[in-house]
């Protein structure tokens, strides 16, 4: 009995990258912590609600590090296609505050664009996987149409972060599939050039985003007040910040959404550069630690499913972190795994749990 | 599709993983670069500018909050006040911190109830003030107002119930001119004061003594630095720097006085001032009609407004500081001291008065009061029976110049300097004047009614009290005032005003005497004009009567006196003092349509006279309060002491 169990435990302690879990946990544990000062007026069940995502979050990324990557592969269509006809179903019972984003469960708001996040690079990974490589033309127009399509419907929704994030998750795996530099080039090139004719599609709210983004004290009460006050906010943290529970500018409100998309200017506030670099360098070492694993996987799909997660984990950190500075223009894109919400947290554990699937299985897949 | 490409190229699993070694090592260092591009950029936050930052930090938190401290309060001279504060609620916005004013002006208005002059008030104020600062949208809000908007609180951010002092003038109307009133700080009071931390003041003085003594009621600001949250409230206070109160200040003024001569008039009109002649203290003042002061303090209504300034008679208007009136007779004492004083006339020296003065060449002649004259008068004769050819004479004799010399020597023609704004220096007889006013050369005739009071010559009120009360001092002339003591908050010592120095208008007590004998006269001699005053008087009063004729005719056009409005019609004047052996009070009394001066307002001042006078007199001879002797003890042969300071 006892052996049986030291099996299993060993079984389940296989399946885990200790130090990629220390870093995620040490990520989880900053935002408990920041989230006790930041959210302090919303009480403390506020804490135990994102400590509890958390720990689902942790659990589902134990569940999916024991699934082999080779039948992960094998599910990827059908999880891609499931996601996908979620999308109608959000435009036609959804709710959000001034998109529709949410599908109300009962026990639970589900996004589908979260799950998309996930689900498109692992449908591009599985055609790549198929394909030589580096892609033809006929490869990257196919993956077009797979990470076209949702990034499409979801900025529709209009949720443009979640869908320049799904389009960039796709493009990182493109990219890891060793696709033409010249190429890259070339999107890139015509990306800019057809910014111009984006700008007309955009809604007047993101219009009007960018604009502050650009002339933030154009308004300083209105669009503009954000970006000023999370600027306040950071300035003022100082080389070792104001200490835990003291940040002024969350306290008496004057940084608004201070536990979600601008937790991190909080952070920053009361722990200054110091805990910015460090929290900085948890997140580096995680993307490192996510593309080791990534380039020592065995088999392809593994391979570039879990870089282009790594990578679209990177953008996160740089959007947010540079968004909440006033380097960047403000999109929805949450600090991972520090801002508080649900969906994003358990959809980038069980991300990262691709990642210790890949990490664990890796001596069982042969060439 | 994907067959027929894979017929053409071998998967290659090795060569793919190199490419993605290097590709994922590429992507790496972009990240890594990124991420140290980003950490610089918090660098330059937290680090380079953190100075600017944390200044701009605090100054989101910590506002200044200004305690106004409590105006002044004002007493009359036995500790009456005269002008207190009482609390209030007031409903204040924060522009700032309101999405749509409108809207929310619409709520509040379904809420309590708001005036179209609240509003427009309200708008007018918003546009002058910075948007963070609070503007005042309703004053004095009641205890239903209140107790709804508490309620209502949650919904309506950046709207504030503020407790304040109020001013209110207990006496209403009895002091609406001497302490005038305040009202609500307008743009154009900021811009006097010069400095934005008065903005936090929600009254200031307008008129009167309110105005005149602003700085010495206000005190000074004082300000708490309070942490507030984005919605403004404030959550607790960080620093503080003590306001300090404004003083009280106690007038020369005494309210029962005040009243008496109010209701000495009765239905009349007109101004009277009381001055204790020792001191140049104001122990009265009046002009009326009067007006409530209260009406003005937290904005006044138009309806009431126009009613006020559409009043014939012109409440608003202070006669005894801007109206004037020519001096009449009661000028004739000062002629004559005048006549002594230049060596062209001695005490005794007669004059013959036949009922009608002629200058050479002219044939209309200039009356007597008396058909068929007076006779041979002396000076003293002159003054009491207020003899017109005496003063005829005398003028022509002195000639306008020196004439104008001595009048400008007793105070006429100049401001007496009292505390008061905006004072009328009058307009004295003269070529010069003349020529300004109407633009017409000066004839003889100007010099002969000039003698007697009449013409183009405007005297105030307060002048005429100045110089009466000069007179009655022996020619020692004190500074008119109405500041009697202050005193910094409650607790504080009364710090008596000091007294200015007195000017001698005289060179020869013996004028003086020969002059007062005269105003002793009018109303003790046996055909002094005002000898019904002194009828039931326990002390001796001296004094001159006056009629002036204010329009006598407009251009060509006669005009008849009964269709003018009151304050446009002859007046009727009397100055006088008494006890006449010892002043203790001097008085001046305009009655506009008073008729003569003799019959109406010379009955006024013996009111006032008796009111000052009678409560001082020893008990035993005071007939209003008759002591009933409860021992065989002999009353004390000595007068009680003088209690008037």
């Amino acid at each position: 009995m006892i052996r049986w169990l030291q099996a299993w435990v060993a079984d389940w302690m296989d399946c885990i990258d200790f130090p990629l879990l220390i870093g995620l946990l040490l990520i989880l544990s900053t935002s408990l912590i920041v989230l006790s000062s930041a959210g302090a007026a919303e009480g403390q069940h506020f804490v135990l609600a994102q400590g509890a995502r958390f720990a689902a979050g942790l659990v589902a990324m134990l569940l999916i590090a024991r699934i082999p990557p080779h039948r992960l592969r094998a599910w990827t269509p059908i999880i891609f296609a499931f996601t996908l006809a979620l999308m109608p179903v959000v435009f036609a019972v959804g709710s959000g505050r001034s998109a529709r984003l949410w599908i109300n469960l009962g026990f639970f708001y589900l996004q589908p664009g979260e799950l998309l996040k996930l689900s498109v690079p692992m449908m591009v990974a599985w055609y790549l996987h198929r394909v030589v490589l580096p892609p033809s033309w006929t490869s990257i127009a196919i993956c077009g149409l797979i990470i076209g399509i949702p990034s499409a419907l979801i900025i529709q929704q209009p949720d443009l972060g979640t869908g320049l994030l799904v389009a960039a998750s796709g493009a990182f795996a493109l990219y890891l599939a060793g696709m033409h530099w010249w190429r890259i080039g070339l999107f890139v090139g015509s990306g800019m050039a057809s910014l111009p004719i984006a700008w007309q599609f955009l809604h007047e709210y993101q219009k009007n985003r960018i604009l502050t983004f650009v002339y933030p004290e154009s308004d300083p009460l209105g669009t503009g007040w954000n970006i000023i006050q999370s600027k306040i906010a950071i300035g003022s943290g100082g080389w070792f910040g104001k200490g835990l529970g003291n940040s002024t500018q969350a306290k008496l409100d004057y940084l608004p959404e201070h536990t979600t998309d601008f937790l991190f200017s909080v952070l920053s506030e009361e722990w200054g550069w110091i805990g910015v670099i460090f929290v900085f360098s948890l997140y580096i070492f995680v993307i490192g630690r996510c593309l080791w694993i990534a380039a020592n996987a065995r088999d392809g799909y593994s391979r570039i499913l879990v870089g282009a997660l790594a990578m679209t984990f990177s953008v996160y950190v740089l959007v947010n972190g540079g968004m909440v500075v006033g380097l960047l223009p403000v999109v929805g894109v949450p600090m991972p795994l520090l801002s508080y919400g649900g969906t994003s947290a358990v959809s980038l554990l069980a991300g990262f749990g691709i990642v210790m699937s890949a990490k664990a299985h890796r001596k069982f897949l042969g060439a | 599709m994907i067959r027929s490409l894979r017929r053409q190229r071998i998967k290659n699993n090795i060569a793919e993983s190199e490419q993605f070694r290097r590709r994922s090592f590429i992507g790496f260092l972009c990240i890594a670069m990124a991420m140290g591009g980003l950490a610089f950029g918090y660098f330059r936050l937290q680090v380079l500018q953190h100075q600017e930052y944390q200044l701009r930090s605090d100054a989101n938190r910590i506002k200044p909050r200004p305690i106004v401290p409590a105006r002044g309060l004002i007493y009359d001279r036995n500790g009456k006040l005269l002008a207190d504060n009482i609390p209030a609620y007031r409903l204040e916005l924060v522009p700032e911190q309101i999405e749509d004013i409108d809207k929310t002006v619409l709520d509040l208005k379904k809420i309590i109830s708001l005036g179209n002059e609240d509003i427009e008030a309200f708008q007018q104020a918003r546009k002058a003030t910075r948007r963070f600062r609070p503007v005042v949208l309703k004053l004095r809000l009641n205890e239903e107002e209140r107790a709804k908007l508490a309620i209502n609180r949650y919904r309506l951010p950046g709207v504030e119930v503020v407790p304040y002092l109020t001013r209110r003038y207990p006496y209403e109307n009895m002091f609406a001119h001497v302490i005038g009133y305040v009202g609500r700080v307008d743009a154009k009071d900021l811009e006097k004061m010069g400095d934005s931390k008065f903005a936090a003041l929600s009254h200031t003085g307008k008129s009167g003594l309110e105005k005149y003594y602003e700085e010495v009621l206000r005190g000074e600001i004082g300000y708490e630095s309070v942490e507030t949250n984005a919605q403004g409230r404030p959550l607790k206070t960080i620093g503080m720097q003590q306001a300090s109160p404004g003083y009280d200040i106690q007038l020369s003024i005494d309210a029962d006085l005040q009243r008496t001569t109010i209701e000495a008039f009765g239905e009349l009109q007109g101004a009277a001032v009381a001055v204790d002649p020792r001191t140049g203290e104001i122990l009265a003042m009046v002009s009326l009609p009067l007006f409530d002061p209260n009406l003005f303090i937290n904005g006044i209504s138009h309806t009431d407004y126009r009613a006020l300034t559409e009043n014939l008679s012109r409440p608003l208007f202070d006669r005894n500081l801007h109206g004037g009136t020519p001096p009449g007779s009661t000028i004739k004492p000062f002629v004559g001291l005048a006549g002594l004083e230049s060596g062209l006339r001695k005490p005794e020296d007669k004059i013959l008065s036949t009922g009608e003065f002629f200058l050479p060449g002219v044939s209309r002649g200039f009356r007597d009061s008396h058909h068929g004259g007076h006779g041979w008068v002396n000076l003293q004769e002159s003054i009491a029976q207020s003899v017109n050819t005496y003063y005829y004479k005398l003028a022509v004799d002195l000639g306008i110049q020196r004439f104008d010399a001595y009048m400008k020597k007793y105070g006429f023609g100049q401001k007496t300097g009292i505390d008061l704004y905006g004072e009328n220096t009058g307009v004295m007889p003269s070529p010069e004047s003349k020529q300004k006013r109407f633009k017409q050369a000066w004839y003889p005739g100007d010099t002969v009614n000039a003698g007697i009071g009449q013409g183009m010559w405007i005297v105030t009120p307060l002048q005429l009290a100045q110089a009466t009360a000069a007179l009655a001092n022996n020619g020692e002339r004190n500074h008119l005032h109405l500041l009697k003591a202050k005193r910094q908050g409650f607790q504080g010592q009364w710090q008596p005003e000091p007294l200015r120095a007195s000017e001698q208008i005289a060179n020869d007590q013996a004028h003086i005497n020969a002059v007062k004998e005269g105003m002793w006269g009018t109303v003790n001699g046996s055909r002094g004009t005002a000898r019904a005053i002194a009828v039931g008087a326990q002390y001796t009063i001296a004094g001159k009567t006056g009629t002036a004729q204010k329009v006598s005719r407009k251009g060509n056009i006669s005009l008849n006196p009964n269709q003018l409005a009151l304050n446009q019609r002859h007046q009727a004047l009397f100055i006088g003092y008494a006890p006449a052996e010892n002043p203790k009070i001097a008085v001046a009394v305009v009655v506009e349509h008073g008729g003569f001066g003799a019959t109406t307002a010379a009955p006024i001042a013996r009111k006032m006279m008796d009111a000052w006078l009678l409560p001082k007199l020893p008990p035993a001879q005071a007939p209003a309060e008759p002591v009933k002797a409860t021992n065989a003890a002999p009353v004390p042969a000595t007068p009680a002491p003088d209690t008037t300071p």
